[in-house]
C-alpha cells in the first residue's frame, strides 16, 4: 500500500479537481446534522462530521430507483451509471457498503446496485467526532473494511492519503500529493487506533458468542419487553447502512399509458412487510411488534452474522439516534440478550 | 416519469414478453392462462418453480406455474383476483401480452420422488402449482408408483381445473380422491374436510412422499394424519406463498426467518422448517 501525504492548503484543491471530472458526493452539513449530498462548492465539505442521518449507499441505491421502464410498447431497463466519487466515507461505513456489495451480488447479481456501485470511487476519511452511539470500535471486527479505493486519516498540517486500488492511485495526479513520512504515517495509524478505542457505546460479546446466543433467545419472552414502546415506524431500518430491503412499485406516466417500476427502501419493522395474501385472503407471518423487533436483530446479528462471520451491523449508532422511543440500539438490545 | 435507459443487459427486474394464447375463466375469481414466450424461446422451468407475472402500471405478483414442463409448447398460470395487480392481470385476454419473469426458485424434488408412492395433498387454490406435478406425473407415469390425489375445496362450485378431474379419475393407479366442505345438490362425492380422505384413501404407508399445498391451516391436521401413517416428516413436501417483490434473495419480503421463499422454496422439506416460527 502505497503511503502519501496532501497537506491542508492542497485538499481543496484536490476536491475541486474530482469535482471538475464529475460528481462527488460527501457530507455536508444540514441543520444541526450532517448528510451526503452532491457537492456544489467545495466549502461545503464537512470531513469533520460525526455521521450522516442517511449512511452513504445513497449514492448508489438511492431511496427511490427506477429500474425498468416502459413506453406502451416496450420495457427497457434503467441502468444508467455516471462516474462519481463518494467521498469522505468513514470505516464503519465502508465496511457496510462492502456489506451490501455482498448481498446485492450473493445467488443473483443485481445490477441496478452493481453498475452504479462500480462507477463509484470510494475515499474513505477518519473519524474525527464520534457520533454519540457510535460503537464501530466493537462490533463485527471479523469484517474487513474494504472496497475503497483512497483513504485519507487527518493528521497535523493535513491528511495521510492510503492509495488502495488503481482507482486510487488515478487520483493522485488531481493533487499536490508528496510521500508520507514515517512519522506521518505512524500517527495516521494511531488516529485510526483512537478512533477504534474511543467509541461512547460498547458491545461485550464476540460475533460468535453473539450469533449463538441470539439463535437460542428466539422463544424468550424478553423480546415482548424490548419491543413494548416500538412504534413499528421503521426509521431503524432507513438510517442503517446494512438494511437493503425494498418495495417495488409501478409508477404510470403522464400520458397514461407508460408506466415506470421504481423500488423504494423498506422497513421490516412496519406491519405491513410481511402481509401476504394466501388463498384470497390475508395472512401475516409477523404480526407482532415483538416478532418484527425480533427479526430485525435475528437477521443482523444472527442469520447475516453467520453469512458474513460477524453481524450485519457496523456501530455506526444511526439506529439508536433515530428512535423515538429509545429502543433500537443495538448495544442495549444485544447487552441484554447476552445476560440472559 | 421517464428515465435515459442504458443497455437492458443483465437487469434482472426487465420481464420478458409472453403472448397469451388462451384465458378462461375458471371461477368467479380464477382465471386460466395459457402462454408462450414472445421471443420463440421455451420456457424451462420445474415442476413447482415460480414467476413473477405483471403489467406495467399495475405491478408484479408470484404464481405458481400450473403446467409441466413436459409440455414445451405452452405454459399455464392461474390468476386469483384478489389486488389491484391480479385484477390487471386477470383484465388480459388472448392476444395479449404478459409480463414475466423467471422461473425462480426450487420446485418438487423430482429425483427424490421418482421411484417413490406419491400422494399430493391440494385444498383450494393450492391444487394450481402442484398440477405442475400432477401433469408431470401423469407424462411420465412408469417413473413414479403409485398416485394419490387428495383435493379439497369449500363447495363444489369452486373446484378447479375439472377436466383434469375427469382425466385423472379415469387413469389407471391413480387414485383421485376429492372433496366439499359444503355440498349443494349436484354434489355426490364426500363432504368434509380434506383429512376425511385419508379414511378413504388405500395403500397410503411410512414410504410415500407427500406434498402439502393449501391454506396454512390445512398443514397441521393433514401432517398430524400422516405422522399416524408414520411418514416422517423429512418426507412431507409444502409448498408456501409469500409476498415477493424481487424474486432474487433481495428485497426481503419473503422471508421466513433466514429462509428465502425466492430462494430455498417456494417448496420445503417440512423437516426443514418446521421448527421455523414464521413459516406456517
Ligand atoms: S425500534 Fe424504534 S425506530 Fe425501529 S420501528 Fe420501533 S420505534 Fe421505530
Ligand atoms: S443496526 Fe444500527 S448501529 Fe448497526 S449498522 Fe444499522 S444503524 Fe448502524
Ligand atoms: S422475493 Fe425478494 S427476497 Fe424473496
Amino acid at each position: 500500500m502505497k503511503r502519501c501525504y496532501i497537506s491542508d492548503e492542497h485538499l481543496n484543491g484536490f476536491v475541486e479537481a474530482l469535482m471538475g471530472r464529475g460528481p462527488v458526493i460527501a457530507p455536508v452539513a444540514k441543520q444541526s446534522r450532517f448528510v451526503f449530498e452532491k457537492l456544489e462548492t467545495v466549502d461545503d465539505l464537512m470531513l469533520d462530521y460525526d455521521t450522516t442521518i442517511l449512511p452513504p449507499k445513497v449514492a448508489f441505491f438511492p431511496t427511490k430507483q427506477e429500474l425498468v421502464t416502459f413506453d406502451g410498447k416496450e420495457a427497457k431497463s434503467c441502468i444508467n451509471p455516471t462516474d462519481q466519487v463518494l467521498f469522505g466515507v468513514h470505516p464503519y461505513d465502508i465496511k457496510g457498503i462492502a456489506m451490501s456489495d455482498k448481498f446485492y451480488t450473493d445467488s443473483h447479481v443485481d445490477e441496478n446496485y452493481m453498475a452504479n456501485r462500480r462507477a463509484t470511487t470510494i475515499v474513505g476519511s477518519s473519524v474525527q467526532k464520534h457520533y454519540k452511539h457510535a460503537f464501530f470500535g466493537s462490533v463485527c471486527m471479523e469484517v474487513e473494511v474494504i472496497g475503497h479505493d483512497m483513504f485519507l486519516t487527518r493528521v497535523a498540517g493535513g491528511y495521510v492519503a492510503d492509495v488502495l486500488t488503481d482507482k486510487g492511485e488515478a487520483l493522485l495526479g488531481l493533487g499536490q500529493f508528496g510521500d508520507a513520512t514515517d512519522a506521518q504515517a505512524g500517527e495516521a495509524d494511531q488516529v485510526n487506533q483512537a478512533a477504534m478505542e474511543n467509541c461512547p457505546e460498547k458491545l461485550e460479546n464476540t460475533s460468535a458468542q453473539i450469533r449463538d446466543k441470539m439463535r437460542s433467545s428466539f422463544r424468550s419472552d424478553v423480546w415482548e419487553e424490548l419491543s413494548e414502546d416500538c412504534f413499528s415506524c421503521g426509521s431503524c431500518n432507513t438510517v442503517c447502512p446494512t438494511c437493503y430491503c425494498f418495495d417495488v412499485q409501478d409508477e404510470w406516466g403522464l400520458d397514461g399509458v407508460s408506466a415506470t417500476r421504481c423500488r423504494t427502501w423498506d422497513s421490516c419493522l412496519t406491519a405491513e412487510f410481511s402481509e401476504v395474501s394466501v388463498q384470497g385472503g390475508c395472512e401475516n407471518f409477523r404480526e407482532q411488534r415483538a416478532e418484527r423487533f425480533r427479526h430485525r436483530f435475528m437477521r443482523k446479528a444472527a442469520y447475516l452474522n453467520e453469512q458474513l462471520g460477524g453481524p450485519a451491523c457496523v456501530g455506526c449508532g444511526r439506529c439508536s439516534g433515530a428512535c423515538t422511543a429509545d429502543i433500537a440500539n443495538p448495544v442495549v438490545v444485544i447487552n441484554k440478550i447476552m445476560e440472559q | 416519469m421517464s428515465c435515459s435507459c442504458g443497455s437492458n443487459a443483465e437487469n434482472v427486474f426487465l420481464p420478458k414478453e409472453a403472448e397469451i394464447i388462451s384465458a378462461k375463466k375458471m371461477t368467479d375469481t380464477e382465471t386460466h392462462f395459457s402462454l408462450r414466450m414472445k421471443d420463440g424461446s421455451t420456457f424451462d422451468f420445474e415442476p413447482g418453480q415460480i414467476v413473477e407475472a405483471g403489467v406495467f402500471g399495475f405491478g408484479e405478483i408470484p404464481l405458481g406455474l400450473s403446467s409441466s414442463p413436459t409440455q414445451t409448447d405452452s405454459f399455464e398460470l392461474v390468476v386469483r383476483e384478489v389486488g389491484k395487480v391480479s385484477k390487471a392481470l386477470t383484465e388480459l385476454g388472448e392476444g395479449d401480452t404478459m409480463m414475466i419473469r423467471g422461473p425462480m426458485g426450487k420446485g418438487f424434488p423430482l429425483a427424490e420422488l421418482r421411484g417413490k408412492d406419491v400422494l399430493i395433498v391440494a385444498g383450494g387454490i393450492g391444487l394450481c402449482p402442484t398440477r405442475s406435478l400432477i401433469r408431470y406425473i401423469m407424462a411420465r407415469r412408469d417413473e413414479f408408483k403409485k398416485f394419490t390425489l387428495f383435493y379439497g375445496t369449500r363447495s363444489p362450485k369452486e373446484l378447479l381445473f375439472e377436466e383434469d378431474l375427469v382425466e385423472w379419475r379415469a387413469s389407471d393407479g391413480v387414485a383421485c380422491l376429492e372433496t366439499v366442505d359444503q355440498a349443494d345438490e349436484s354434489w355426490k362425492g364426500n363432504v368434509g374436510v380434506i383429512t376425511t380422505l385419508f379414511e378413504k384413501a388405500e395403500g397410503l404407508d411410512a414410504d410415500t412422499h407427500v406434498i402439502i399445498c393449501g391454506p396454512p391451516v390445512m398443514y397441521k391436521f393433514v401432517i398430524q394424519k400422516l405422522v399416524s401413517i408414520g411418514i416422517p416428516h423429512s418426507n412431507v413436501f409444502v409448498d408456501l406463498e409469500r409476498r415477493m417483490k424481487c424474486g432474487i434473495g433481495k428485497c426481503g419480503h419473503c422471508q421466513i426467518n433466514d429462509k428465502y421463499v425466492c430462494l430455498d422454496g417456494p417448496v420445503f422439506r417440512f423437516s426443514d422448517i418446521e421448527e421455523l416460527e414464521e413459516a406456517i
